[in-house]
């Protein structure tokens, strides 16, 4: 646990220094003020800035994670800095965990960033504290996670690039493939068809699950089973995940 | 003592370690080759970073690979890499946390006194607090030599260790060696370059195509004749027998 700790605290020192970074951050930052204008323009209504806001810090939330899940696992071992690691008492499992869970508070951190922004610019439109719209930026981060999860796995047998690309398609194929077995069954789709959308259903994960803004938007409380189903499903395929990861590392020859 | 017994790596069909044995039990030993012959992937066997195919390392009768054994080891890679947005004190300190030193009940001040004392050492303690993006390459190879030493080693395994470094630079490299010696430390390098050997050396092995040819002291290996020529005839030897030909 200790050395985990240790490469998780350096990955966070690391990253935060990074300047891509900190433009992303800023970037995050200018969207969510502007919202309150953005707002003004549409409805002039505080939903909209929820909607706006909500929408604004998952994109930039989701630009962080591919950024750093597929760059900084892979440059470490493909800059050869995992020597240093590795010839101490660390295992290949620590140093993997010890990766995710550094990724992982760099993103706890954005997300609070960009958390009280929000929460700042919805208290200036007179629309009290939004607990709901932090529970959605909380189910985004567990999104996100799972996100840092897969790019790490990728990135055990993938190149930076490769990676950039798996991961985006799985992002993709995972926010739309529960609609795609609606809209299947609602067309009456069916044979092999339909058996290869069900595939694609129990494979990819289903990341609508994690899709609280509309509760926020309309001043709804997150369901607590929905809440917990979030955190479970993220858990598991974390886990499935790293220890995949964990598993291929051990057998890559570095 | 290290025991190399029956060493051999291949990747798929390529042996590059062809069923090495040795054993070593002095201060400094040099293993000499030509650049591919070898030695990168022993050394990088011994620290544990690769997984041999076949045959074992043992030091002091313990599996070289094994955890405990490599709290008492110092490793540094040829041609080092390191976090460019970190310095060279927040290098060394990461380094040594993997290794849990704090259960020699040191505090964190007499930690820093020891870094900088091996800053000092190798010669970049006045550019401690520069990011390493700012290094030149020979102040790198310095601090790669550096954190081998965090934990205090028994056994120090240095990888092309004086590269990249300028004439007095590799002067006083040699030195700290020596001065490692001196304090008991056992020490193995990878070299290409037959004046260090020569130099500060006990004994060495010569590696060629992942093979022993010679192991033994610098003296009897060059039965009268200079370093050089004598490692060109064991080498070129080597090349005429039939199964390299």
């Amino acid at each position: 646990m200790r050395n985990i700790w240790i490469i998780a605290k350096n990955t966070l020192k690391l990253e935060i220094r990074d300047k891509i970074l900190y433009g992303i951050i800023v970037f995050g930052l200018l969207y969510v003020f502007f919202t309150l204008f953005l707002a003004d323009l549409v409805l002039k209504e505080p939903s909209m800035v929820k909607a706006f806001g909500l929408t604004g810090i998952y994109f930039f939330n989701a630009i962080i994670a591919l950024f750093l899940g597929t760059t900084s696992f892979f440059k470490d071992v493909d800059r050869k800095v995992v020597y240093f690691i590795l010839s101490k008492p660390v295992s290949r499992a620590q140093f993997v965990l010890g990766k995710f869970f550094g990724l992982c508070l760099v993103l706890l951190l954005t997300s609070a960033i960009l958390g009280v922004a929000y929460v700042g610019v919805v208290l200036y439109e007179h629309a009290g504290f939004d607990w709901i719209g932090l529970t959605a930026i909380a189910m985004q981060f567990l999104e996100m996670a799972m996100f840092l999860a897969f790019a790490i796995f990728v990135s055990t047998f993938a190149s930076s690039l490769l990676s950039i690309v798996y991961t985006s398609g799985v992002f993709f194929l995972g926010h739309i493939v529960s609609q795609l077995v609606t809209d299947a069954k609602a067309i009456n789709l069916g044979g092999i068809r339909l058996w290869l959308i069900e595939i694609l259903y129990y494979v990819f994960p289903n990341l609508e699950k994690f899709d609280a803004r509309d509760f926020a938007i309309h001043v709804v409380p997150v369901p607590f089973t929905s809440f917990a189903l979030a955190v479970a499903y993220s858990a598991v395929y974390i886990i499935l995940l790293l220890t995949a990861a964990v598993w291929i590392f051990d057998k890559k020859e570095i | 003592m290290v025991d190399f017994s029956h060493l051999t790596k291949a990747y798929k069909k390529k042996v590059v370690v062809d069923d090495f044995t040795l054993s070593v039990d002095v201060p400094i030993f040099g293993f000499l080759g030509q650049n591919g012959a070898g030695k990168t992937t022993i050394m990088k066997m011994i620290v544990g970073l690769l997984e041999p195919t076949s045959g074992t390392i043992t030091i002091d009768g313990a599996l070289s690979s094994h955890p405990i054994f490599k709290k008492k080891l110092g490793y540094m890679p040829e041609t080092p890499y390191f976090y460019e947005r970190m310095t060279g004190m927040e290098f060394l300190r990461f380094c040594d946390e993997l290794f849990d030193n704090t259960k020699s009940g040191d505090t964190v001040t007499a930690r820093t006194s020891h870094y900088e004392e091996i800053l000092k050492k190798v010669g970049i303690f006045g550019a401690r607090n520069a990011e390493i993006r700012t290094y030149s390459k020979g102040m790198r190879q310095r601090l790669g030599f550096a954190q081998s030493l965090v934990n205090d080693p028994e056994y120090l395994f240095l990888d092309e260790p004086l590269d990249g470094l300028d004439p007095i630079g590799r002067r006083e490299m040699k030195e700290v060696m020596l001065a490692l010696k001196h304090e008991g430390r056992k020490i193995f390098l990878n070299t290409h370059i037959l004046a260090d050997v020569e130099e500060i050396c006990d004994e060495v092995g010569i590696v060629h195509r992942g093979k022993l040819l010679y192991a033994g002291s610098v003296k009897a290996f060059c039965e009268g004749k200079s370093l050089e020529e004598r490692f060109m005839e064991v080498v070129g030897a080597h090349e005429k027998q039939p199964a390299h030909a």
